[in-house]
């Protein structure tokens, strides 16, 4: 079998998932204790206009009836909000909030990529020194601060800066100015045109990219942190391993020089076991940027989606938790793409 | 001395190990994994080097690697000198500033050793005179004489260190290279093989691209005519289709193919000395007696020297000329080996050879009750002792040298109970002269 057959095979087998995800998604939004009208109409609602948006809303129809058509509008993305944003097109309700929440998590997953990586193999290649320890103790620190706590301790320090402050330096006017700490980025940063007839960005607003990139970064921090930690605690047992290896015995025997030993010979086998844990932290991300956005004032996928959730728009939580799905499960395909191509060991073969 | 150097000439070594001592220096204890070791490494013969786990057989190896990490050291005094000429004379021409020239006649060994507060007998001779003025500098004591550098590792005694091609005669002093010199030592001139093929081969490269790396760096190939060599290599080793098999990964290769591979490899860069860590220890029989079979034949075709070291007693018997009997750190009988295993004099040799199974006479399989300890201070008594059947008073106080036993005097035991021609007491005074002497 070869690696896009094997590839192929995986993609159909997400089929009969996506159904299953699909009916308990239903039954869970559907069978609970959220009512779509009350959130819409508020709780004074009288019973004839309560009547009416429920007949609009299709929610007196069969549950069977009910529980089609939810499924396909998911399928032909052509569902309404009910409630957060009554009748958009989820599509659009989505695409607008998108953008900055992919920012966050872009931000997120780059951040400890390399921060943790290279501190975790520092410290494995130079064990029980100060660096290690230094490396190792703060790793454990950043792990132990949950994200909710953090957020609101990084806003405050952060807050206190304004106009010089404590910590000597002000957050507001370093680098590029910020008005507020908190916000929606806009992504207004690449210049759109039509050289060859197709829209492209053409040029990049190397401000807006400054600005977007400043008040992306305490939240992406703050979202990052339990990856740097573990990708720094994983990166550094890896490396250590992989250091005491009779293989790197073999090429040091060999003569090769110690630069060559390290990024031949050691970092390729030290990738191995950190490529679960950084595409598991790929799906911590989307659960944790609920909290983060919430208290940073973003409007991205995840505050729409907690406010779907407990106002029961069904359409629009469907959507994004079906997204979601899509995504873990591409992600799921694309770590053990990434393993067959770091380790040769791992077949296709059962 | 002739034009032809000592290396070139028959039957003398290319490497000589001298009183090689390597310590680990641990927060507990300093442990001296090796004690004074010394013997011969000569071309086109294999050198056995054998004892229980945790003697310092592997130590020694990495010693001559220059593999021993921290917390370990190689001490000074211990003197481990690869004396091929060709190497020298590179070595003085790519490396001047480490080129150590001691062709000087002036200098004394005698007064040498006064001013440096050592004896004759560190490094094995028992008249001043006799030590040679090289030995005394590359043992790393007349680094403040002004005869060597600090980082000085190649040293010449005949010829001119600044026209590389008169040199004569001299040595690279392994145990002080590091950085580039001590690179190109290693597979370049001194390979390694190792104990645990399924192991030492990086399972993410292919076998192909493994041995290609050691070609590129000692021998400059590159590409596809790499590629070729590599190829060949592998066929040279006894592995069939080698052009597809260079392309595969090592958990492609069985076991024995492994291990083959990996010889291929250290044979890339067509080296002087190769050093055989217990390279059957994790093969079965069948393989293993294959791979001694390769080793041999690619020794007569090669004139390879070989360092072997195993714990397997049968093994040693087939494949050396020579055996050291490596005890705690110390060699406590050196022979040729088939004086070893007609008349071996040392108990713990004795020992040895009765627990070969299908050696011993009665039902039980015979062994040497204990384990070997951990060498964890100077000897100044016999370490074999408390493990030995035939172990006396005198044992615990007074540490045995080796002294000649049998008829030549290639055949040399450390053990109070020779020379076998004094009665006890004499030999133990013999023993105990020698040491005093050695700490005076």
């Amino acid at each position: 079998m070869s690696r896009w057959e094997y590839f192929l095979k995986r993609l159909l087998l997400t089929v009969p998932v996506l159904f299953l995800v699909i009916t308990f998604l239903f039954i869970m939004l559907r069978l609970g204790p959220l009512d779509p009208v009350a959130a819409r109409l508020g709780p004074e609602a009288s019973g004839a206009d309560a009547q009416a948006m429920r007949e609009r809303l299709g929610l007196d129809a069969p549950l069977w009836e009910q529980y089609v058509m939810f499924a396909t509008d998911l399928l032909t993305l052509d569902g309404q909000s009910w409630v957060v944003q009554a009748d958009r097109p989820v599509t659009s309700v989505i695409a607008g909030a998108a953008p900055p929440t992919l920012w966050l998590g872009f931000w997120a997953i780059l951040l400890p990529l390399f921060i943790g990586i290279p501190l975790g193999f520092y410290a494995g290649l130079n064990p029980n020194s100060w660096g290690d320890y230094v490396a190792s103790v703060s790793g454990i620190v950043w792990q132990a601060m949950p994200n909710f706590w953090l957020c609101v301790m990084l806003l405050a320090g952060l807050r206190q800066t304004q106009g010089g402050g404590w910590f000597g330096f002000d957050w507001y006017a370093l680098g590029p100015e910020l008005r507020s700490i908190t916000g929606t980025p806009d992504l207004d940063f690449l210049r759109w045109g039509e050289p060859v007839g197709l829209p492209m960005p053409t040029a990049v607003d190397w401000g807006a990219l400054a600005v977007d990139i400043k008040l992306i970064l305490p939240p992406a921090i703050v979202l990052g942190s339990a990856s740097i930690a573990a990708e720094l605690r994983i990166g550094r047992t890896a490396m250590l391993e992989t250091a005491n290896a009779n293989y790197v015995e073999t090429a040091k025997a060999k003569g090769l020089t110690d630069r060559v030993i390290v990024w031949k010979h050691v970092f390729r086998n030290a990738l191995i076991p950190l490529v679960p844990v950084i595409s598991n932290e790929a799906f911590l991300l989307i659960g944790g940027s609920v909290i983060v956005e919430v208290i940073f004032n973003i409007n991205g996928l995840g505050r729409i989606f907690f406010q779907a959730v407990i106002q029961g728009d069904l359409p629009l939580a469907g959507a994004l938790l079906f997204m979601f799905t899509l995504i873990i499960i591409f992600l799921n395909i694309l770590q053990d793409l990434l393993y067959t191509i770091i380790d040769p060991r791992v077949g296709y073969e059962r | 001395m002739g034009p032809e150097s000592t290396a070139d000439r028959e039957g003398s070594p290319i490497v000589e190990v001298r009183n090689l001592q390597t310590a680990f220096f641990t927060e507990k204890e300093t442990i001296r994994a090796v004690d004074g070791i010394s013997f011969d490494v000569v071309p086109g013969r294999t050198v056995g080097i054998v004892g229980e786990s945790g003697s310092g057989k592997t130590v020694t190896a990495r010693s001559l690697m220059g593999l021993v990490g921290r917390p370990g050291r190689v001490l000074r005094g211990s003197s481990i000198r690869f004396r091929h000429l060709e190497t020298v004379r590179e070595y003085a021409s790519r490396f001047p500033g480490r080129t150590a020239d001691l062709t000087d006649p002036s200098v004394e060994p005698a007064d040498l050793l006064d001013r440096i507060d050592a004896t004759p007998e560190t490094f094995g001779y028992d008249d001043p005179r006799d030590v040679p003025v090289a030995e005394v500098v590359a043992a790393g004591y007349a680094d403040g004489l002004g005869l060597a550098d600090g980082d000085d590792c190649v040293f010449v005694t005949e010829g001119e260190p600044n026209e590389p091609e008169t040199i004569t005669d001299g040595f690279v002093e392994i145990s002080r290279l590091d950085g580039e010199p001590q690179r190109l030592i290693r597979g370049g001139r001194i390979a390694m093989v190792f104990q645990d093929p399924l192991t030492s081969l990086n399972p993410v490269y292919t076998v192909g691209n493994q041995i290609v790396e050691a070609l590129r760096l000692h021998r400059g190939l590159r590409g596809a005519e790499a590629t070729r060599e590599a190829a060949r290599l592998l066929e040279d080793v006894g592995i069939p289709d080698a052009g597809r098999r260079v392309e595969e990964y090592p958990h492609q290769f069985s076991g024995g193919m492994r291990q083959r591979a990996v010889i291929a490899m250290a044979l890339a860069c067509q080296p002087e000395v190769l050093i055989c860590d217990e390279p059957t220890t994790a093969l079965d029989v069948t393989i293993q007696a294959q791979i001694l079979e390769l080793l041999a034949e690619i020794q007569e075709r090669r004139d390879l020297a070989i360092v072997f070291i195993t714990h397997d007693m049968g093994v040693i018997a087939n494949v050396s000329d020579r055996v050291n009997v490596v005890y705690a750190g110390e060699i406590v009988e050196t022979a040729g080996v088939e004086a070893l295993f007609d008349e071996p004099k040392h108990p713990y040799t004795r020992g040895l050879l009765r627990s070969i199974p299908g050696r011993q006479t009665g039902d039980r399989l015979e062994t040497i009750e204990g384990n070997v300890p951990t060498p964890n201070e100077p000897a100044t008594y016999c370490r074999f002792a408390p493990r030995c059947p035939e172990a006396f008073e005198a044992c615990e106080s007074v540490h045995p040298q080796a002294v000649s036993v049998g008829d030549g005097d290639d055949h040399a035991a450390a053990c109070l109970l020779y020379p076998e021609e004094l009665s006890r007491t004499a030999a133990v005074d013999h023993h105990r002269e020698r040491t005093h002497g050695g700490d005076g």
